[in-house]
């Protein structure tokens, strides 16, 4: 067996204090790890989009939104039962996500950003008025699934379903990223035109980029209305954009373990400064400038250059 | 009922026009969109309400500090956003922009967001209506009106006949060679987003008295400036000018026939269906992807 090192040991260690937490933490700290695992989805869904694929999308709030209200909707309009819901909601943002692929065939750079940041906006506007179906501006709150045959506590349930979810979509990032699917990605970001001469089928692999971080947003969405019990329009505005974007440029673009690493390190930085909205809006303003200013290669890049068997490989910029 | 939501819908058009107007004039020079624009905007509102109402200067004065204050704004970002990134691309441009317009959010909600978050900017004129044939309209809006048409022709005029316009001109088309015959373009650069802050800067000043002062109200300027500006095909000021004024009727007749919650949403609308069905526009220049 080879010797935990470097940025598996990261993870390692991440995962196992994650997994022992609910051991000795109180239900404020159980939800902010939450946060973290929710956020790291997230992130790795954005980063495989923007960071490997190169398509500079602005719809992550959005599908993340969709995911959650999918699932909350399911459940409540529909009486679906939690273990259909969730996945439902995941698969609806994919879908969705792959039809925002659409444009992306056409549209690049500024046209695409713009093109999917209104998406975004047309999006939580739904949200808000179609009070028929979203119940508005208010919200609604969502039953927790029932872990009683385990005996465990909706919150720890909710909390290690998250936790194996996290673990399992990193791992098939990972894989996903290391195949020629990754490696496809990743040419059509450094230039379509050399990727379409090798016989990179362009409009397929976009469509797949749009369709994996559509289903990791709507995953963690779907996660996110059962550790919080209730949906509401708001927790998938422009902040959320910066936030996630925030995310990716800190721990590093094109990097699985950055993903982690920046939801990690930027959910708890949020914690320390959530009363302030100003603040939090020149926090994260000033770390995705500061950021693509001095570092662009994001944190992964400072570590694996100190640290010893720090080896992924970096596609970052 | 037509003739009053053709008439808010020219003067919000107007003001549209001149949000597109400085989105065009930086993308036409820099190929970027710069999506701190609106925050620029919503400077130049606060610094306007800060010179007027707070220490009671005059009106005009007070334009001069927005525009003024707008245009330094401006410089900064192309100093920390623009000439230090562009040569790594598009992607960290944008993503500079944003935390741009982020800090720039965070700045104003604290200096200016504290006391209610919704600041009224007293009415120029009086609050009278005016009667044109069979329209009633605001005599307010009148004013804003003139004011966003004289400040588009300054703007042609500036780039018809001045050096520094031609200049601009000569950058944006052919960097390359504008360098070759001895422009400075990096300089040139920094006041072309100088100058499209301060036209954000004007715009704000004008608008300020119809409408509400917030912290958040940048980032929906700004989207009905893009709409306007993609509408026109983004790169041309005559396009950005008739975007702006389709997209304020657009707006208007969303509310009035549909509903006025589709009044917020009709931009995004626009900007969807124009950059899938149609990128360059009614009046944009058929482009050639550029690989």
């Amino acid at each position: 067996m080879p010797v935990l090192h470097g940025n598996r040991a990261f993870l390692v260690i991440l995962f196992t204090v994650l997994a022992a937490l609910p051991l000795v933490a109180n239900r404020y700290l159980l939800f902010v790890a939450n946060l973290v695992m929710l956020y790291i989805i997230l992130a790795l869904g954005l980063n495989l989009l923007v960071g490997f694929a190169g398509q500079l999308a602005f719809a992550n709030a959005a599908m993340y939104g969709i995911g959650a209200y999918g699932a909350g909707l399911l459940q409540v309009k529909v009486g679906l039962p939690y273990w259909i819901a969730a996945p439902g909601g995941a698969l609806l943002a994919m879908g969705i996500g792959t039809l925002l692929a659409l444009p992306a065939l056409r549209l690049s750079g500024v046209y695409l950003a713009l093109a999917t940041l209104a998406f975004a906006q047309a999006t939580q506007w739904v949200l808000l008025h179609w009070q028929a179906v979203t119940f508005g501006a208010g919200g609604f709150p969502v039953p927790q699934p029932d872990f009683g045959v385990l005996h465990l506590s909706p919150d720890h349930g909710v909390y290690y379903v998250t936790w194996i979810v996290t673990v399992g979509l990193l791992v098939l990032a990972w894989r996903v990223m290391r195949s020629r699917i990754g490696r496809a990605f990743v040419a059509m970001r450094d230039s379509e035109v050399a990727a379409q001469a090798l016989g990179i089928d362009v409009t397929l692999y976009k469509a797949m980029a749009f369709a994996i971080s559509g289903f990791y947003a709507g995953a963690a969405g779907a996660l996110y209305c059962s550790v919080l019990a209730f949906v509401a329009p708001e927790s998938f505005d422009l902040f959320q954009m910066i936030l996630q974007k925030a995310m990716i440029v800190v721990g590093g673009l094109g990097s699985l373990v950055g993903s982690v690493l920046g939801a990690a390190l930027l959910v708890s930085l949020l914690q320390v400064i959530r009363e302030f909205k100003a603040t939090q809006e020149i926090v994260f303003g000033a770390l995705l400038l500061g950021f693509v200013l001095f570092q662009p290669r994001g944190l992964v890049d400072l570590l694996k250059r100190r640290l010893r068997g720090w080896e992924e490989p970096l596609h970052g910029p | 009922m037509l003739s009053y939501l053709v008439a808010t819908g020219i003067t919000t058009g107007a003001l549209y026009a001149l949000v597109a107007l400085g989105i065009v004039i930086v993308y036409k020079a820099t190929e970027v969109v710069n999506l701190a624009h609106g925050e620029l905007f919503m400077m130049g509102g606060f610094l306007a309400y800060t010179g007027h109402v707070m220490f009671r200067l005059p009106y005009l004065l007070s334009l001069v500090l927005a525009v003024a204050g707008t245009f330094v704004i401006g410089l900064l970002t192309d100093r920390v956003a623009y000439r230090p990134l562009m040569k790594e691309g598009l992607v960290s441009v944008l993503l500079a922009t944003i935390g741009v317009s982020f800090i720039l959010k965070g700045i104003a909600r604290y200096l200016w967001g504290g006391k209610g978050d919704y600041l009224a900017f007293p009415p120029l004129v009086s609050p009278e209506p005016v009667r044109i044939g069979a329209i009633m309209v605001m005599s307010q809006q009148l004013v804003v009106l003139g004011a966003a048409l004289a400040l588009m022709a300054v703007f042609f005029v500036f780039f018809r006949a001045t050096r520094a316009g031609k200049w601009m001109q000569a950058t944006a088309s052919n960097p390359k060679a504008a360098t070759l015959v001895g422009l400075r373009i990096g300089r040139i650069y920094m006041y072309t987003f100088a100058v499209g802050a301060a036209v954000a800067g004007a715009a704000a000043v004008l608008m300020a008295p119809l409408t509400l002062l917030y912290p958040d109200i940048g980032f929906v300027l700004f989207v009905k400036g893009f709409a306007s500006a993609v509408l026109g095909g983004l790169t041309s000021i005559p396009g950005a000018i008739l975007g702006g004024l389709l997209v304020g009727l657009l707006e208007q007749f969303a509310a009035g026939f549909i509903h006025t919650s589709f009044q917020d949403v009709s931009a995004f609308i626009v900007i969807m269906v124009v950059l899938i069905f149609r990128p360059t526009g009614i009046l944009g220049a058929r482009g050639l992807r550029k690989i």
